[in-house]
């Protein structure tokens, strides 16, 4: 085991070797000037010779990369063009805020998936079946942009209820500690920052959720449906267990591994759908702050952003083939 | 069903403090994006200057809701007869936020900063990859190029500062906000970090910005003018319109910029809202290139100009909020021609002067002057721009106007920055964009234009008598005179159809109504300290 586990983490350094020659060549690939994107209509050609210099510009595109490999190997992932911050120090800044996010994502979708999953395979061809199938079309095909638009519409504007954006309200006091509000609040007690910091995380996560959930609804009801035409399924009817009992202990724990993949390689949408959901709610995660620096051909922040989800979503996936391991005894890794 | 329990309890909860916290007397404005930093000397962007015009002072300042410029921190300034001479005498007993005075010689140490490349403010700067750009674009540049050949304090409160010629808008230049004063002592203290730290002699303080959330100002009570009507200032930062738009109806923010033309009616229709415009200062325009051998002659440019029907385009796609436009400097520009008049919308007219011009059968192929032959293309700009806020329809619009002539163009795009590479080397046959006034003074307007004949940027126009007419006006020191040239350049521009002027906009505000005493400019120019939230 430790062993696949040391194999399998190397097998990450060629990956991640081949996303960064993808970012790095994709980034330098969209046609225009940098240069003159950023200097706009007022752009003079002496002007725009100065900043391609001083952006690094003027060298050749493979003596660029290898400088830039060279610092990212040493955790410099440059430094941003337009605000002159370090990258890695704003990523690190902003970080938890995505997490905070993504992982109010995933809780809600595995809340709400795995229960609609088994209801709908232990009632197949109910109404709640097919409602349940008919929501997770629709929640799979749902474009984030305009359901997290209606959200805060509705739940915003329209009701009142809940605000439209942002971590807290602005007259709420908080001092970042590990930078994860809810967790800070609640390490300090203040009740009123944890249902500050709540109240504007629900709906952002409910449109980040909203497509993992349906994936995974429709995954555990799959799943569900195969194993509980298996043999010890019936055994287990037939001994006169109550169904709960041969849905959660005996169902479930079986059709559980293959949703474990699901919601692994869910991680990484939720890393990219979060550019989406953060600039419609304002949230100030790793997202936002790509948005902001793809519209400013921030390179620099584009890149290292890039660099460092790849990093996350090879670390999720290797994590959940490891926890395979754990969850089903029988696979060895040799 | 006690899962279920646990989530009513758990709503409830959320929804019971759903009110939001009294922001009484604090006024929240939506802004578009991120700034970059606080140091008004190395920002170009407006979001970041949003912030700077309330924590710093300029010298001079533009007048609230105009271009005209007022004494600030200079009370007044007095100009040699050569007009090389500036001096200022400056506001007594005003002191930066960080306590220090405000005198000549931290005005000096600041116009040194920005003038000279070897400073150690400036050098740092410089060192960290940032420029002094406005400072070069208004004084020409720096060191021995700069217009300044020496700044110097007369006395405690009094600075002069001698040019090396005539610069006609130097006050106009001084009041824009990157000239803002800061405190020597807080840069020297900062370096390269004083643009998270900004210290001025505004009416506010800066007291925290938290990256892609908002920045927080608290009202400077030593304030020498209108102290601020409201205890703190959040500027928010809201990226998209729409989410913009939703905070300032669930009363999340006061006041927004950024509004899309179509949320106009919006706002306008919500009894809690109301929309302010700021007076236009931003001309959309139609531009030839001179090297195809179809424009060269000016009956197929008086053509296109009569076959366009600006006020139908700007009835339907400006939100409201344009003006049709018969020239280049907008209307409250004190160079602006009252007495011009503009191709009316006439396409009888464009087809007589096509068929004059030998194109009776019509006009969808071009000749460049090489003999490249291909068809006619009409570029717009894949993005929203002030003076275009919705390109794309708006070309659709033009494009039907000349086809209803015979001209018929085929409609192109590319991504942003190619767009501008192309019009910078002279690509683009026929193509739209437009320009944003940055002080008020019509130098700033026509001359970045038309005083280079033949360049290629501006599609290789060629016009060696109104260059020689705005580089003259440029160093004149008599307002009336200078008027008299740029009235006159916009009628040269007109009778040789350089252009073809389609629209201003008047850029739209969207505010609450508990929002009293904000009052837009022309140049974004706007100030918080009035501000009343009821």
């Amino acid at each position: 085991m430790t062993q696949y586990a040391i194999r399998r983490a190397l097998t990450i350094v060629p990956v991640l070797l081949g996303v960064s020659i993808l970012v790095f060549s994709f980034v330098h690939m969209i046609p225009g000037d940098p240069a003159l994107a950023m200097l706009g209509e007022r752009a003079t050609p002496e002007k725009v010779a100065e900043v391609r210099q001083r952006l690094g510009l003027d060298r050749p595109i493979y003596q660029q990369y290898i400088i830039y490999l060279g610092k990212v190997v040493q955790g410099d992932f440059g430094i941003s063009i337009v605000r002159g911050d370090p990258v890695a120090k704003d990523l690190l800044r902003r970080f938890p805020a995505t997490v905070e996010l993504a992982t109010s994502a995933i809780l809600l979708a595995l809340l709400f998936g795995i229960p609609i999953g088994i209801v709908s395979a232990v009632w197949r061809n109910s109404w709640m079946d097919s409602a349940s199938r008919v929501w997770a079309l629709v929640g799979v095909s749902m474009p984030i942009f305009w359901l997290g638009v209606m959200l805060a519409w509705f739940f915003g504007v329209q009701l009142g209820w809940l605000p439209t954006g942002f971590r807290l309200d602005s007259a709420t006091e908080y001092r970042p500690w590990t930078n994860f509000v809810v967790l800070d609040a609640l390490l300090n007690g203040s009740w009123g920052v944890v249902r500050d910091a709540l109240r504007h995380l629900l709906l952002p996560a409910i449109a980040l959720a909203t497509i993992p959930l349906a994936v995974i609804a429709r995954m555990t009801r799959a799943s569900m449906l195969e194993v509980l035409s298996r043999e010890y399924i019936r055994t287990a009817e037939a001994k006169g267990l109550p169904q709960v009992s041969v849905i959660l202990r005996h169902a479930l724990g079986n059709a559980l591994l293959p949703v474990m993949t699901v919601v692994g390689l869910q991680v990484g949408r939720l890393l990219a759908g979060a550019i989406l959901t953060e600039t419609i709610f304002s949230w100030p995660g790793i997202g936002l702050w790509v948005y902001e620096a793809i519209g400013s051909r921030d390179y620099a922040i584009v890149q290292g952003a890039s660099l460092f989800i790849a990093v996350i979503f090879v670390t999720v996936n290797l994590v959940t083939d490891l926890l395979y391991a754990v969850a089903d005894p029988r696979i060895k890794y040799d | 069903m006690r899962f279920g329990r646990v989530i009513l309890v758990v709503a409830a909860a959320l929804l019971l403090g759903s009110a939001a916290p009294a922001l009484a007397q604090t006024f929240v404005f939506g802004a578009q994006g991120e700034p970059v930093q606080f140091d008004p000397a190395v920002i170009t962007d407006g979001i970041s200057s949003r912030i700077i015009r309330q924590v710093y002072d300029t010298l001079y300042q533009f007048k609230a809701g105009s271009t005209e410029v007022e004494p600030a921190l200079a009370e007044k300034a007095d100009v040699s007869a050569d007009g090389k001479v500036w001096t200022l005498q400056l506001r007594r007993n005003v002191k930066f936020h960080d306590g220090e005075p405000l005198d000549a010689n931290a005005v000096v140490w600041n116009i040194e900063r920005w003038m000279k490349t070897s400073h150690p403010q400036h050098a740092n700067q410089l060192k960290a990859g940032q420029t002094f750009e406005y400072f070069e674009g208004q004084f020409g540049g720096f060191d021995d190029k700069s217009i300044i050949a020496k700044v110097e304090a007369a006395s405690s409160h009094t600075v002069r500062i001698t040019l090396k010629q005539p610069q006609a808008p130097f006050l106009q230049n001084l009041a824009m906000f990157p000239f803002g004063i800061a405190s020597p002592k807080a840069v020297e203290k900062w370096g390269t970090d004083y643009g998270k730290h900004p210290v001025g002699t505004g009416a506010y303080k800066f007291v925290e910005w938290k990256p892609n959330q908002e920045v927080v100002l608290e009202p400077n009570p030593d304030y020498w003018e209108t102290k601020a009507k409201n205890k703190r200032v959040v500027v928010r930062n809201i990226k998209d319109n729409s989410q913009r738009l939703a905070a300032l109806k669930a009363g999340e923010v006061h006041a927004m910029e950024g509004v899309n033309p179509d949320d106009v009616r919006v706002i306008r229709a919500d009894p809690n809202l109301q929309v302010l415009l700021r007076p236009t200062n931003t001309t959309g325009y139609v531009a030839f290139n001179y090297k195809v051998k179809e424009f060269q002659k000016k009956e197929v440019r008086q053509a296109i100009a009569h076959a366009i029907n600006k006020k139908a385009i700007v009835d339907a796609l400006y939100g409201g909020t344009g003006l049709v436009a018969s020239q280049f400097q907008p209307p409250p520009l004190w160079g602006h021609n009252k007495e011009l008049k503009d191709f009316e919308y006439s396409p009888s007219k464009a087809q007589d002067l096509m068929k004059q011009a030998g194109f009776g059968q019509g006009l969808s192929q071009i000749t460049w002057e090489d003999g490249k032959q291909e068809p006619l293309s009409f570029w717009y700009m894949p993005v929203s721009r002030p003076y275009y806020p919705n390109p794309k329809e708006i070309a659709e619009a033009m494009a039907a106007d000349l086809g209803k002539v015979g001209i018929k163009v085929q409609l192109q795009t590319v991504e942003w920055a190619v767009y501008l590479d192309k019009r910078k080397n002279g690509q683009l046959p026929l193509y739209m964009l437009g320009w944003t006034g940055d002080n008020g003074d019509p130098d700033n307007f026509v001359c970045y234009f038309f005083c280079n004949p033949g360049a290629a940027r501006e599609g290789f126009y060629s016009n060696k008598p109104l260059a020689d007419l705005l580089l003259r006006a440029a160093t004149l020191t008599t307002q009336s005179e200078r008027a008299r040239l740029y009235r006159q350049a916009e009628q040269m521009i007109h009778d040789d159809v350089a252009r073809v002027f389609i629209a201003n906009n008047q850029p739209p505000l969207g505010f609450s109504k508990k929002v009293k005493g904000y009052v837009p400019s022309p140049l974004g120019d706007e100030r918080f300290n009035t501000v009343e939230v009821q």
